[in-house]
């Protein structure tokens, strides 16, 4: 108790403490104890502002993550090219979708973004994320990471950015795409430029990359998991990127240039077939599971088991028989039946390739065709069909006309890559030969591309222009 | 007529003692090291202060009685104060009282729940006194909340603040507290989800508030906020409903926590519906707050409740089956006559075998099994420590095997005096509850048990063998019947809240009052949720991985400080008096939710490890809010005039610059006019404004990089394409309130009609980014909303006398539109327009629903509809006849739209009760009738896609929510047999939702498949069936 003058106290001391009191929690409210940090994600502007060692090479693993999005799902891209170049079939009795649109329809559709507005977005956060990672870089001293060290982030990145705006060409064609991307992420989006703009902006991408891996020492200061098994170095992971040089060298057309990538690729008669770059699955927790082992509305296209040859022992090409299965009693689903299902990708963990050995093989026969060489690319076709098909070579296969070689060609590449990211699709179109595609219904159509999105068009153009309609 | 002057505003002591609301309420807080110092300080600050004590001149002693008006009967447990001291002293069973008070004249507050407060002044030298009070039967003089720290009496209130006591609350047995809130308060929606037991209901006050933010109002349970987070079971990891067109995992029929509170534990609810009433709740208050206070001990011997019930719940409605007549008809529906062979045929045949229909719905949800309730309760104390302990057990048994929930719960709430200034207030309440749930609402896996009868005819019969094995359904993935036994849906929760109140009077003089009020306390729980769903399911091999083993646990914590002082001045003689109050408060939100997913069970184990395929998912949010206020409340005229004005400033960390001030202004008047008229007691005018404000979510400022995936174990970050503002902040709520207040005919009827109008602005929206970009969603502000409303409240008790009538009723009505969107019109919600969606446009209201129409050739996108009722009407009345007391409740809604996708499965699957109805009659041309070619049912299928009318559908509904009739036996044949120990005994049959009018052909027009949502309620997928409940209770007082 005080002994204070009472009377005098209460009147003055007590709202003196009072607001003492209250003054003190208002002073002291500087505000620090609120600041709350994001506790389920790292920020990007912390990594963009202040990289660190770690956090750099982390976002560079993660491009093996965000290259993998949208792969292996249901409607990724290897099942909507697959559907397209009519390799297989999605019976999901809940969404309609993958018939009505897909099959038919007056052209894929911009706003759906599980379909015809599809396989865009999720390539370009994996090229958002390849930008954050190589303009990180810039942020860390010689100390925190060695001038060849950056080199081969650099070189893996810009890679792995290739394979992203290739697979984003692939799907759009000549309605092109956007190559200025980057941005501050606060400034829109740049323009949509042609596809030969596209493809010039990949091959220079691919050229830089290699520079970058030649400067690049004697290993990668992060790993590369299983997928990349054996193009692990620089050395050797400069052979996976020529070999997407390769490929794009011959979509272009560009044949001469197509062989010298080839020369310098993991190009190897002498190799597995199957060597190569693989997107890896699994299901360990947060890892993503293969999807088109999960689904059993995935089916095959029935065309596969009419065209499949056979050898003089009447066996069925062995590819047929290694990927697919007849089943027991056909499936149905909007009137359309199969009765051929996938053995490919019976497991969650199965991995899918981005590019093998024998897709070289087989573009340098195509390269090798362009080239009028056919005897030679008569040879690759022949190892394939051998090799691969467990078929008999054809003889003379080099003398006859360019045009039947390169049916040979597309049919290889048909069972060889089958259901592996839309290489049938790509090809006939390439060779404007979609509509030598098997339709199974009067009023079904192959599209020939997808639009580009709803949500990218309306910021670019106000949804005007063609490449957004759903024009296929 | 005279009116009691209105209790003494701000001071804390007479309505704290006596049992009824305290009148201080107060934010929050947490321990952090500042904060710890700031604390340490003010309770410095209180002791120097409480250290100031006033000396008594000379007492004298003051005996007297406090009876009833009516009966003459004494009232135990009256508060009696002398105005501006804290003596106060409480009556004892006959009512009477002894009392030293100064020697001078002193003014008597005689108050207790439930009768008119009375003043009276008391001249020296006399020494005894008799009081007669009142019955309050329409309430008029409760105290209503008004600041953080102070209430007001009813009388001179600013806002329309509804208010539900405890005897409003507990007439028939409610699942949850918000149950027992539906139809009776004006300007609340309060709507369930669907029939699952153990809650899931959302309450709306006044209508639309916010698009994307928040869409729950601030709980506050004895000063403490009290999550009402809805944290999904993760059930859709099995039945896949975020699989489809809508990704939402809301879709888990989830319970929103407020379910954990006992009903017969609360004393009071208060309700402020809007900003106008609530500003001094700042960012927390955008969507109204719920200010519930529990029972505190009251003076005298312990006295003891018993409340035994017992019950049944019975499944209130049924779909029904199309009716398969010959075997042809089957054929002709399920064979492709292109495709089917001789032996598809046979096996059909075998299949629709005799054509015995079976009642599908009934076998899975027509169980009776008892259910039960056991409340005891005690309260008690003395003038230095009082009591009240509470207990509970209840079990409700679902309609559907294995499901219901078992609650217990206990609270103890203290008071206690601390020598003459302090007086200390501990309230703890733990509650443990476990709901299981069945598997309903959408889904995307054929396994949700109103997801799989659209698609089974009613000839095939899916009940258990004798072996205990059940048949596989042929048209379909999973027998219902075979799920609801064999599958665990477990929700698991345990719950503690705390809070401790410590208040000193400082000053006490007949004009000068001042008191602090220190308030802490904590709301923590973890809910766990077990799912299990063996191998021997008949969808669980399906994926290649049999059984599933889903385990979740979330926990929250709030923690809450806040520090208040509440000063009064009432000058001598004058007319006026003034309470200045200010405060601090503090609250920390931090709930983490980490799930795992176990597939491919080893041997079928119910046990995470032993699955193969094990994911794991882990999510946290902490808010921390932080805020100061200063109030006036200025009562003027002989307390005919209260003038109001308050400010509050707050921040808020979700906020982009969690440092920064937002402020919240409110200012309020009435006038009343006293006995204007002969009939008319009293009118109030009032009007009020006040401002709010609703922050953005949880992690919507933030650009974050994903750290949750990785391939083959190496670890990764990506880009995720969401993109914050770095000037993200809160909604802005804006609202004017006015309207008045009567009180007729002798205080037998009161009217209150209240209008107001809100304008929110800076909404918090979400934009579209070119995804080139590699962004996708970039959050903001911007756009306006505006929502306005009228709400009546009429009370009123048309006899009384031998027989007591007293009659409420509530009506209310609201419209929202939006009045400026700066991004282009966007859909929220539903799954598309081809099966109803909710748009958000320009001009519109918020909560049109749109949908694919065709007009002759042509399909087009429409408005079809609005989920927003056209009015609410509640209408409660209350008989006493002697010993029995009749009570029912009427909930009419009138209008609004559902989208009911349940009929849209049913007619897919060719199999709704009405699908093969004959065909209707299109137009007459001439004599001739000119008929629809098409049934009913595939009239309906046809204009899928391009017509989807048929399914959006009214969703008027009248309910008899409650109804009771009790009988309270006489008092001479209660203490004949069992003496004097005993009080009351009552019996009670009682029901809930026991009728239903409707027009709506899905099982409940109260339904959301997506659980609370700010706008994109009213769609009907797949629920869980609806129930009414029927019970016997007996309450017995000792």
């Amino acid at each position: 108790m005080m002994t204070i003058d009472r009377k005098r106290s209460r009147t003055a001391a007590l709202p003196t403490a009072m607001l003492a009191a209250l003054g003190a929690f208002a002073a002291a409210a500087c505000g620090d104890e609120l600041v709350v940090p994001d506790f389920n994600n790292p920020g990007l502007e912390e990594l963009q502002n202040n990289p660190t060692r770690a956090a750099v090479l982390n976002a560079a693993q993660g491009l093996l993550i965000s290259s993998r999005a949208q792969i292996s799902s249901a409607n990724g891209y290897v099942s909507l090219l697959g559907i397209l170049g009519r390799e297989s079939y999605n019976f999901d009795g809940s969404d309609p979708r993958f018939v009505t649109e897909m099959l038919a329809g007056a052209g894929l559709n911009a706003s759906s973004p599980a379909f015809g507005g599809n396989l865009w977005t999720v390539r370009y956060n994996s090229i958002r994320t390849a930008n954050v990672v190589i303009n990180a870089l810039d942020g860390l001293s010689d100390n925190d990471m060695s001038p060849a060290e950056k080199a081969a982030v650099r070189g893996f990145a810009r890679t792995l950015q290739a394979l992203d705006f290739l697979e984003i060409i692939n799907t759009r064609d000549t309605n092109g795409a956007v190559i200025d991307v980057d941005r501050p992420a606060s400034e829109p989006a740049g323009p949509i430029v042609s596809r030969d703009a596209v493809f010039d902006h990949i091959e220079s991408l691919l050229d830089q990359a290699n520079s970058d891996l030649a400067a690049a020492g004697a290993s990668f200061p992060f790993s590369l998991g299983a997928g990349y098994s054996g193009f692990n170095t620089p050395v050797t992971f400069s052979e996976f990127n020529r070999g997407l040089a390769a490929r794009v060298a011959v979509y272009r057309g560009n044949y001469g240039e197509a062989l010298t990538a080839l020369g310098q690729s993991f190009l190897d008669t002498s190799a597995p077939l199957d060597l190569g770059v693989y997107h890896t699955f699994s299901t360990g927790s947060g890892d993503t599971q293969n999807g088109l082992a999960a689904s059993p509305d995935i089916l095959a296209h029935p065309s596969l088991d009419d065209d499949a040859q056979m050898n003089a022992s009447m066996e069925l090409d062995a590819r047929f028989t290694e990927k697919l299965e007849v089943l027991a009693a056909p499936e149905t689903q909007q009137g359309i039946s199969t009765d051929v299902g996938f053995l490919l990708y019976s497991g969650l963990g199965d991995p899918i390739p981005i590019i093998k050995n024998e897709e070289l093989i087989l573009l340098r026969a195509e390269a090798l065709l362009g080239l009028n060489m056919p005897e030679d690319a008569a040879d690759d076709i022949n190892f394939i069909r051998v090799n691969s098909g467990g078929l008999d070579p054809i003889a003379n296969l080099g003398t006859q006309s360019a045009d039947a070689i390169l049916d040979e060609l597309l049919y290889n590449k048909r069972y060889s890559l089958l259901f592996e990211g839309g290489h049938r699709w790509i090809d006939m179109r390439r060779y404007g030969k979609l509509d030598e595609l098997p339709l199974a219904s009067t009023g079904h159509r192959v599209h020939e591309r997808f639009p580009v999105p709803e949500a990218e068009c309306l910021e670019q153009t106000g949804g005007e222009t063609g490449i957004c309609s759903a024009g296929s | 007529m005279q009116f009691p002057e209105a209790p003494g505003m701000g001071s804390v002591g007479v309505d704290d003692l006596r049992g009824g609301k305290p009148r201080y309420r107060h934010l929050n807080t947490q321990a952090e090291g500042t904060l710890m110092r700031r604390i340490a300080m003010l309770v410095f600050a209180l002791f120097l202060s409480g250290g100031v004590s006033v000396l008594h001149a000379q007492d004298r002693q003051l005996t007297g009685r406090v009876t009833a008006g009516e009966t003459g009967a004494g009232i135990a447990g009256v508060a009696v104060s002398v105005r501006g001291t804290t003596a106060t002293t409480f009556t004892n069973d006959d009512g009477s009282f002894t009392f030293r008070v100064p020697n001078r004249t002193v003014t008597l507050v005689v108050a207790v729940i439930g009768y008119r407060t009375q003043e009276l002044s008391v001249p020296v030298g006399q020494q005894t006194v008799q009081i007669e009070l009142d019955v309050d039967a329409l309430a008029l003089d409760e105290l209503v909340v008004t600041g953080a720290a102070t209430a007001m009496s009813r009388q001179v209130l600013a806002n329309a603040v509804s208010t539900v006591s405890d005897e409003e609350l507990d007439r028939a047995p409610a699942a949850t507290i918000e149950h027992s809130l539906q139809g009776k308060v004006a300007g609340a929606v309060i709507d369930g989800n669907s029939g699952a037991p153990g809650g899931g209901v959302q309450v709306r006050l006044r209508g639309v508030s916010t698009i994307n933010g928040v869409s729950e109002p601030l709980y506050v349970v004895d000063g403490v906020s009290m999550s009402n987070a809805a944290i999904p079971s993760n059930q859709n990891a099995v039945t896949r409903a975020g699989a489809g067109s809508n990704a939402s995992n809301n879709q888990d029929a989830v319970v929103n926590r407020i379910a954990d509170l006992n009903p017969e534990e609360i004393q009071s609810i208060e309700i402020l519906k809007g900003a106008s009433a609530a500003a001094i709740y700042g960012s927390q208050a955008a969507n109204g707050v719920v200010i519930i206070t529990t029972k505190r001990g009251q003076v005298g011997r312990p006295r003891f409740n018993l409340t035994q019930r017992f019950g049944v719940f019975d499944l209130s409605n049924t779909l029904g089956f199309r009716q398969w007549e010959t075997f042809d008809e089957v054929a002709a529906f399920f064979l492709d006559p292109s495709e089917s062979t001789a032996a598809d045929t046979a096996a059909m045949a075998d299949l629709y075998g005799s054509g015995q229909a079976f009642q599908h719905e009934e076998l899975l949800a027509g169980r009776n099994d008892l259910s039960y309730e056991t409340n005891l309760s005690v309260s008690g104390g003395n003038e230095a420590t009082r009591y009240y302990v509470s207990g509970l057990v209840k079990n409700d048994e679902g309609v559907i095997d294995n499901t219901g929930v078992s609650k217990e719960a206990l609270r103890v709430n203290l008071d206690q005096r601390l020598g003459e200034r302090f007086n200390l207030q501990v309230n703890t309440g733990l509650t443990h509850s476990v709901a299981n749930r069945g598997l309903t609402n959408n889904d995307n896996s054929g396994t949700s048990f109103y997801m799989v009868f659209p698609f089974t005819p009613n000839f095939v019969d899916l009940r258990e063998r004798a072996d205990g094995t059940f048949p596989a359904n042929p048209f379909e993935r999973s027998n219902p019947l075979q799920t609801a036994s064999l599958i665990v849906n477990d929700e698991n929760v345990w719950r503690f809240t705390a809070a401790g109140n410590l208040t000193t009077n400082v000053v006490t003089r007949p004009q000068h009052e001042l008191s602090f009020i220190l308030g802490g306390g904590v709301d923590w729980f973890n809910q766990e949720n077990d799912l299990f769903f063996p191998p021997s399911l008949q969808f669980e091999p399906l994926d290649g991985q049999p059984g599933t083993r889903l385990e979740g646990q979330a926990n929250n914590l709030n923690a809450n400080i806040s520090a208040n002082a509440v000063y009064t001045f009432r000058p001598e003689g004058a007319s006026w008096s003034s309470t200045t109050s200010g405060g601090y408060s503090h609250l920390d939100q931090d709930l983490e939710i980490v799930r795992v997913e176990a597939r491919s069970l080893t041997g079928g184990e119910n046990q995470i490890d032993a699955g193969t395929n094990i994911q794991v998912f882990d999510n946290r949010q902490r808010t921390k809010v932080e805020g100061v206020f200063v109030q006036e409340e200025l009562l003027l005229l002989e307390d005919r005039l209260l003038l109001t004005a308050a400010m509050r400033a707050d921040r808020n960390s979700n906020n982009a610059d969690p440092t920064d001030f937002f402020y919240y202004p409110k200012a309020a008047a009435s006038f009343r006019f006293i006995e204007p008229s002969s009939w008319l007691d009293h009118l109030k005018l009032r009007a009020a404004y006040g401002e709010s404000g609703n922050p953005p979510l949880f992690g919507q400022k933030f650009t974050p990089l994903d750290a949750s995936t990785n391939i083959g174990g190496l670890p990764g970050l990506v880009v995720v394409g969401t993109t914050g503002a770095d000037d993200l902040k809160i909604e802005r709520q804006r609202e004017i309130e006015t309207g008045f207040d009567a009180t007729m005919f002798g205080a037998r009827a009161s009217l209150e009609v209240t209008y107001y109008k809100k304008f929110v602005s800076d909404l918090l929206l979400s934009r579209s980014r070119a995804p080139s970009t590699g962004f996708t969603t970039e959050f903001f502000n911007g756009g306006k909303l505006e929502t306005q409303g009228i709400e009546v409240a009429l009370a009123a008790t048309p006899v009384r006398g031998p027989i007591n009538w007293t009659t409420r009723a509530t009506f209310f009505k609201d419209a929202s539109e939006v009045t400026e969107l700066p991004v282009p019109s966007f859909r929220t919600g539903g799954f598309g327009t081809a099966l109803g969606a909710f748009q958000i446009e320009e001009g519109a209201s918020a909560t049109q629903i749109v949908a694919d129409i065709s007009e002759g050739d042509s399909s087009f996108v429409a408005t079809v509809g609005d989920a927003n009722p056209d009015f609410k009407l509640g209408w409660v009345n209350d008989i006493d006849i002697g010993g029995f007391n009749v009570y029912f409740l009427w909930d009419w809604q009138q209008g609004g739209e559902l989208i009911n996708l349940t009929k849209l499965l049913y007619d897919f699957g060719g199999n709704t009760a009405d699908y093969d109805t004959d065909p209707q009659f299109v137009e007459r041309i001439g004599p001739v009738e000119i008929m629809d070619t098409l049934t009913l049912g595939e009239r309906r299928v046809t204009g899928f896609g391009v017509e989807t009318r048929p399914y959006i559908e009214d969703a008027s509904y009248l309910k008899l929510r409650e109804a009771s009739l009790s009988y309270t036996l006489p008092e001479d044949l209660v203490q004949g047999m069992w003496g004097t120990g005993v009080d009351r005994i009552r019996l009670t049959l009682s029901g809930r939702n026991l009728l239903t009018f409707t027009d709506y052909t899905g099982l409940d027009p109260e339904v959301s498949n997506f659980g609370n949502q700010p706008i994109a309620r009213n769609i009907d997928v797949a629920p869980f069936p609806p129930s009414r409940s029927f019970w016997l209770s007996v309450d017995v007082n000792f």
